[in-house]
């Protein structure tokens, strides 16, 4: 739950499902910080029924933009577009230096994991990944209404959230980094600092002379090119751990640990993702139940 | 023999074609083959059965998998370059043009097959095979129908290799280690699907990986993208000049790092294909995009009907779920090394670095990651891309799992960190599996490693006591013990202090230890029981590892010298003291016949059963007769001992017994005349000391042979009680037992008795009955495990309970070579069948009336003729008497037939190859057809009608053929000269022709230059014939002996009716 608080008693959450916001992750508790911060409740209940109802029938992100496609009253639907300001090169040469600084941030990031402390490292551009306020999430709308946000761009922001979830690295995206290109710029980065590092350091440590690594050593040859027998050669035993073919333990399976699939859920359907989930797991353990039978059977 | 083998297709997507994989099964066979060398497109494989073969022949092998369309692919294969100079004028048939300006030939040349022998230079090119795709769904329940262990002569090792893999499978869905991703299309006009992925994250499904790829046998995966040319579309492959040839040479892309992938690839590929086919995409009330997943995760092509930017987005979002569970394959990952404090310090130290995961201990540190920045890093063999990135993708991962590593990744290029007692406790306990599931690896301290040797355990100092010899198990030993753990010994005082610290994590004289709550009761109450150490234990402790003593495992065991001595002879670690042949023995004993006596009189003493497996032709017999003589010089063989075996060569241990060792008194329980009652038995036996008897009289007089207080039961062959549950096999368990007093019990086989885990119940019931429990205990703990999965850990707790009662030594043994000449020449003796003997005697009483009778000019032609018939009664009664059918009854009308087949499985059981000489092609014949239909496997014939050009087609079959045939058929005239078969390492003179010099020049086509193994030769011998008497004289060196030297058998036209009769009359006591 956010800590905002709600004037008109108007539970507005973008977590369709029953568990609440509890379950989100730290990046989307925000966004939904900063949707709730707006004033204009009743334009956001409006949006709110607008996104409940699937009036939206799209969202893309495009490189530095999000676009949608809402329907309203008219015949067609409305074309919305939402941006943020993007970080231009030196700002971010700043985060990217920040970022370096700590082996945690770059850590996470590979790991696919969004560092809750982000912020930090863009403060040191003076910039943020996170707009700040409202106003700061640039928007545009084909439909007649002079006010902006309209009901279509509030309904817009609703779903968006969600939609962070399934891949934190949106948010860089749209602020001019897509994710292949933040880590090879981050690892970029580290060589640069190495660099520095081993420049202060003088001739202490001499990297090129460490042994352990080359730059380009000849590749060894495979060791079928000296015996071709390997061809066909197999002389291993079975694996002791698959002689017996056993269950696996509870809350251990894949689906298991993998937890809620982060997708974000169309609003018209509310039950689909626990739906589709419990299916994939009373499958999985039918289908568990089959190759176990399948396995004792082996060699008869 | 055609050998069956299974390659990969992988999907070869075209825009026209659904792209799916399949498993090409092929199979090869021996046959002439032309050299060829590729053209426009690769060369046919010559070797290659065709589909329709091929399916006739799984079908009969009950193989034939479903889904099957026929097939032809491009695999690479080691080939070998045969230099022709006619191929220059193939040039316009399609093969290689020749290089520009170069006068090199085109490449031709052949595949290797598996097991032939490789050339000194191999090349690798393609070849169209031909065989038959399965789909992957079939193809998986055809893999899980493949043994799982054993080697099959007609199966690729290969199709272990999957059947393995299949088996991996299977346990990743048992586990439900998968989950369902979207794989975006691979280009335009191709699909996007719905994909099941294993998660390869655990620890253990890392290292399979990483096994199943360091070993996996290339013609797994050697397809070649390339398809049929067909039409107007010119292919990539299709004109191939050698340099682009040796570019698309795939060994250069069969680096060890593309074998991981490949592996993991094909690993998805089976788990997708069987989820697919059984996942009911049933969910109620789904969106349309996941109901399209579902339904598309569910269908036979995984074909995702929705819009491009909703599959990018279920494709994120599937990914980033995954990218939760598992990471990417890598050839290296993270790793945190612990180390324990320094003296006088607290907290420990976590040092980060790179791992190899096909190599544990191929670490380096993450400065030399930190150093490579770039560069590609070197783990020994192994190289290591973006090592940096590979080692902080790790720590992310890690963090999840152990959260103190957080304070160590402040600094740009962080190399170690610092953990506090209780942060390394948690690590050690706990977080170290987790970490490993995550896929980083953990190093502890040796003495907190985990595993048996970190738990409080025993160590133990034992020595036979003063007075004792060190020969009955249940005597107590002179012994102490401490309490050991980690490495460390420590007292119960100070087991109590360390626990009082309350600490988990102790310093014990250096070492960090972890202490477990119930260590300090187990200790306390193991140091009250204050308990004897029998020399039984002390066999039982040492045998295997892990064994525990009142619940506590025995870390180490230390034996003083007198104990160590028997321990180590006890349990074949050492060679067994050698006992000289006993006085009476007449002959000499081998030094390892000396060895394999002292062993047998070593279990004696224990009255322990013992089972002498050595290897055919190194005398059995002779040391089983050394080791009777011992007992009887000894003064220890007080009663009679019986010996059971095979009726076919209870001749042969009359003969040598009378040979080695005249002074024991043999009787033979057998024939019609044989005593019926107790006391005609006993009245017989007075003063024997050896009773021969077959296994059909042991099972038919069992009533009888039960009332004898034997000293001992011996048995031959002891193969022949494999099957528990036989007659034959209960009457010999009961025999061994005895409720008066101790009986020996002996059992002599050739058959490698320790890997044939279902007959070793049965064995080892009849020589040491408790050692293996009771018959279902024995097939659930021991046969079902090592049979079905070939479970290596059953295997080797078997092998340890079964080894000290087992001494195989072989042929091939360094120790035995030495011992051995390089041709070993063994007599055979046989006797004769009811039939054979009666129609033995009719014939020589008819025909020397006859001779006698007959003018001089016709007697010369007579008597040769008699010979030649009495050799062909002892060979067969059909072959004298011109039968040519094979019935049932054609095995038991022979004796000579019965003990050549004997011996002749246990040389097709080794795996050796066989040549079987006769002089009458009428034999060969006849034996063609038995033997074929007995082993049910080609035997083929050289004989006098064969033509040249068939000839030689035997003969390089039968020395090239890597599944050629083991057994040989020659006739001595056609064959005893000129060839060469080396292959062979037995010779069999099935009859005999009195001439040693052709004899022994038939026996050189296998014992000449070429041949790296020892020869045997079996001359087959049948007692009180014809044969006996000559070979008598031949081993006698009489004159007569150098006239048949001289003259071939014609000297036998020219004996008097006289000397004849003496010669031929069958001497039947």
């Amino acid at each position: 739950m956010t800590s905002q608080q709600n004037n008109n008693n108007v539970e507005i959450t973008t977590a369709l499902g029953e568990e609440g916001l509890g379950q989100q992750p730290w990046w989307v508790e925000q966004w939904m910080e900063l949707i709730n911060s707006y004033r204009f409740k009743k334009r956001l209940e409006r949006a709110w029924t607008y996104a409940r109802e699937g009036n939206v029938t799209s969202i893309r992100f495009e490189g530095r933009r999000v676009h949608a496609r809402v329907q309203g009253t008219g015949e067609d639907p409305y074309k919305v577009k939402l941006w943020l300001d993007v970080l231009n090169d030196e700002d971010w040469g700043y985060v990217l230096e920040a970022l370096t600084q700590r082996a945690r941030w770059s850590a996470q990031l590979l790991a696919g994991i969004m560092p809750a402390d982000i912020e930090r490292a863009f403060a040191a551009s003076g910039r943020r990944l996170f707009p700040f306020k409202l106003q700061e999430v640039r928007s545009e709308c084909s439909c007649p209404d002079k006010a902006n946000p309209c009901k279509h761009i509030s309904a817009i922001y609703f779903l968006m959230g969600d939609r962070f979830s399934e891949d934190p690295f949106v948010l860089f995206q749209l602020r001019g980094r897509s994710r292949s290109k933040l880590l090879a710029d981050l690892a970029e980065q580290r060589r640069v600092v190495l660099a520095g590092l081993a420049d202060s350091l003088n001739e202490k440590i001499n990297i090129s002379e460490q042994p352990s690594f080359s730059v380009k050593s000849a590749v060894a040859p495979h060791p079928a090119v000296l015996d071709p027998s390997l061809w066909w050669r197999y002389e291993a035993n079975l694996d002791a751990d698959l002689v017996v073919i056993t269950p696996a333990l509870e809350g251990e399976t894949g689906l298991d640990i993998a937890g809620e699939l982060p997708l974000a859920e169309e609003p018209r359907f509310p039950e689909a993702k626990q739906n589709f989930l419990s299916h994939l797991r009373d499958q999985s353990q039918k289908l568990a139940q089959q190759a176990m039978i399948q396995a004792m059977a082996a060699g008869e | 023999m055609s050998l069956l083998h299974a390659t990969w297709l992988p999907a070869i997507r075209t825009p026209t074609s659904s792209g799916r994989p399949a498993l090409l099964v092929w199979a090869d066979t021996w046959r002439v083959a032309t050299p060829a060398g590729p053209g426009i497109t690769p060369a046919l494989h010559p070797f290659t059965l065709s589909p329709e073969d091929l399916r006739g022949w799984l079908t009969e092998r009950d193989l034939l998998p479903e889904g099957i369309i026929d097939a032809t692919a491009c695999l690479t294969l080691p080939s070998r370059a045969v230099r022709s100079t006619k191929l220059s004028n193939l040039k316009g048939n399609g093969l290689l043009e020749v290089e520009e300006g170069g006068s090199k030939p085109a490449w031709a040349g052949l595949p290797l097959q598996a097991g032939e022998p490789i050339p000194k230079k191999s090349e690798w090119w393609p070849w169209q095979v031909q065989g038959l795709a399965v789909e992957p769904c079939s193809a998986t329940t055809w893999l899980s129908k493949l043994p799982l262990s054993g080697k099959c002569l007609d199966l690729g090792d290969e199709l272990r290799w999957w059947s393995h893999l299949q088996r991996w499978s299977l346990s990743i869905i048992a586990r439900g280690r998968l989950l369902p991703q979207v794989e975006l299309s691979k280009g335009e006009g191709y699909p996007h699907r719905a994909r099941w992925v294993p998660l390869l994250n655990r620890e253990d499904d890392r290292r399979r990986l990483e096994e199943l790829a360091a070993r996996l046998p290339l013609v797994a995966t050697c397809a070649l993208p390339w398809r049929e040319p067909m039409g107007r579309r010119t292919n990539r492959m299709t004109r191939l000049r050698p340099e682009a040839m040796r570019e698309a040479n795939p060994v250069a892309s069969c680096r060890p790092r593309s074998g991981r992938l490949r592996v993991a690839n094909l690993l998805e590929e089976l788990v997708d294909a069987q989820i697919r086919k059984n996942f009911e995409p049933k969910a109620k009330a789904l969106d349309p995009m996941l109901s399209a997943w579902e339904e598309a995760l569910g269908s036979d092509t995984g074909v995702l009907a929705l819009a491009d930017e909703e599959v990018e987005r279920l494709a994120m979002a599937s990914n980033h779920w995954r990218e939760g569970v598992a990471g990417t394959v890598a050839p290296a990952r993270a790793c945190l090394e612990l180390f324990t404090p320094l003296e006088e310090e607290e907290l420990w130290e976590l040092r980060f670095a790179l791992q190899a995961e096909a190599d544990p201990t191929l670490k380096l540190p993450a400065s030399s990651a930190w150093a490579a920045g770039s560069a590609i890093l070197q783990l020994g063999e192994i190289r290591v891309e973006h090592p940096g990135e590979v080692l902080l993708e790790g720590m992310g991962r890690a963090l999840t799992v152990f959260p103190p590593i957080e304070r160590g990744l402040d600094s740009p290029t962080p190399e170690s960190m610092k953990l506090t007692p209780a942060e390394a406790f948690v690590l050690v306990r706990t977080a170290s599996a987790q970490l490993r599931d995550v896929g980083v690896g953990v190093e502890l301290p040796l003495s907190l490693s985990g595993g048996l040797a970190s738990r409080l355990g025993l160590a133990i100092k034992a020595e036979l006591s003063q007075r004792s010899r060190g020969f009955t198990l249940g005597e107590s030993l002179d012994w102490n013990w401490e309490l050991m753990i980690g490495g460390v010994t420590l007292t119960l005082r100070e087991l109590e202090r360390l626990a009082g610290k309350r600490s988990p994590l102790v310093r014990h004289k250096g070492a960090w230890i972890e202490l477990r709550p119930n260590d300090l009761k187990n200790a306390e109450k193991f140091c009250s029981a204050n308990q004897d150490l029998s020399l039984d234990d002390a066999l039982r402790l040492t045998a295997t590892e892990g064994d525990t003593l009142k619940k506590l495992p025995v870390h180490k065991f230390e034996a003083g010298p007198r104990l160590q001595g028997v321990l180590e002879q006890y349990h074949q670690q050492k060679a067994p003291d050698p006992l000289p042949a006993p006085e009476g023995f007449i002959g000499q004993l081998r030094p390892y016949q000396e060895r394999g006596l002292g062993w047998l009189a070593f279990l004696h003493r224990f009255d322990q059963g013992a089972c002498l497996a050595d290897d055919m032709g190194l005398g059995k017999t002779i040391q089983l007769l050394a080791f009777l003589q011992h007992l009887k010089v000894e003064n220890e063989l007080k009663r009679a001992t019986l010996l059971v075996a095979p009726t076919s060569i209870l001749t042969n241990w009359k003969r040598e017994a009378l040979i080695f060792t005249p002074e024991l008194n043999v009787y033979e329980h057998y024939g019609s005349r044989r005593p019926s009652t107790t006391s005609d038995l006993q009245k017989a036996l007075k003063g024997v000391d050896l009773v021969l008897t077959s296994y059909g009289l042991l099972q038919r007089d069992s009533e009888l042979l039960e009332t004898i207080d034997w000293q001992g039961v011996v048995i031959d062959e002891a193969q022949a009680i494999k099957n528990p549950s036989a007659k034959q096999s209960q009457a010999a368990r009961e025999m061994a037992m005895s409720t008066k007093s101790n009986r020996f019990r002996i059992a002599l086989t050739g058959t490698p008795v320790e890997n044939r885990v279902s007959e070793l119940w049965a064995l080892m019931d009849f020589l040491n009955p408790r050692v293996l429990g009771e018959e279902d205990f024995f097939r659930q703990r021991y046969r079902m495990p090592i049979e079905r999965y070939g479970d290596m850990s059953s295997l080797k707790d078997l092998k340890a309970r079964v080894s000290p009662f087992i001494l195989r030594r072989l042929k091939t043994d360094k120790a035995i070579i030495s011992d051995l000449p390089e041709k070993v020449e063994l007599s055979e003796w046989v006797g004769l069948s009811q039939e054979q003997s009666s129609l033995y005697k009719k014939t020589v009483e008819d025909t020397l009336d006859a001779i006698a009778c007959s003018p001089r000019g016709q007697r010369h032609g007579k008597v040769l003729g008699l010979l030649t018939r009495l050799k062909q009664i002892c060979n067969h009664p059909a072959l004298a008497l011109k039968q040519g059918d094979i019935d049932e009854s054609f095995i038991s009308r022979s004796a000579k037939l019965q003990r050549l087949e004997e011996i002749l499985e246990e040389v097709i059981d080794a795996g050796d190859r066989a040549l079987l000489f006769t002089q009458f092609a009428e034999w060969g014949h006849l034996l063609q057809s038995y033997l074929q239909k007995r082993w049910r496997f080609e035997v083929p014939f050289l004989h006098g009608s064969t033509t040249k050009k068939e000839r030689q087609a035997l003969v390089d079959r039968f020395q090239e053929d890597p599944r050629g045939p083991q057994i040989f058929l020659l006739s001595l005239k056609a064959g005893g000269v000129g060839l060469n078969l080396t292959r062979a390492s037995h010779v069999f003179h099935v009859d005999r022709w009195w001439n040693p010099a052709v004899e022994n020049q038939a026996t050189d086509r296998a014992y000449r230059i070429g041949q790296d193994k020892r020869v045997m030769v079996h001359k087959f011998i049948t007692s009180g014939s014809v044969e006996e008497k000559i070979d008598q004289m031949i081993r006698e060196k009489s004159r007569l002996a150098e006239d048949i030297i001289g003259s071939g058998e014609d000297w036998l036209g020219g004996l008097g009716v006289d000397q004849l009769r003496e010669l031929v009359s069958l001497d039947d006591s």
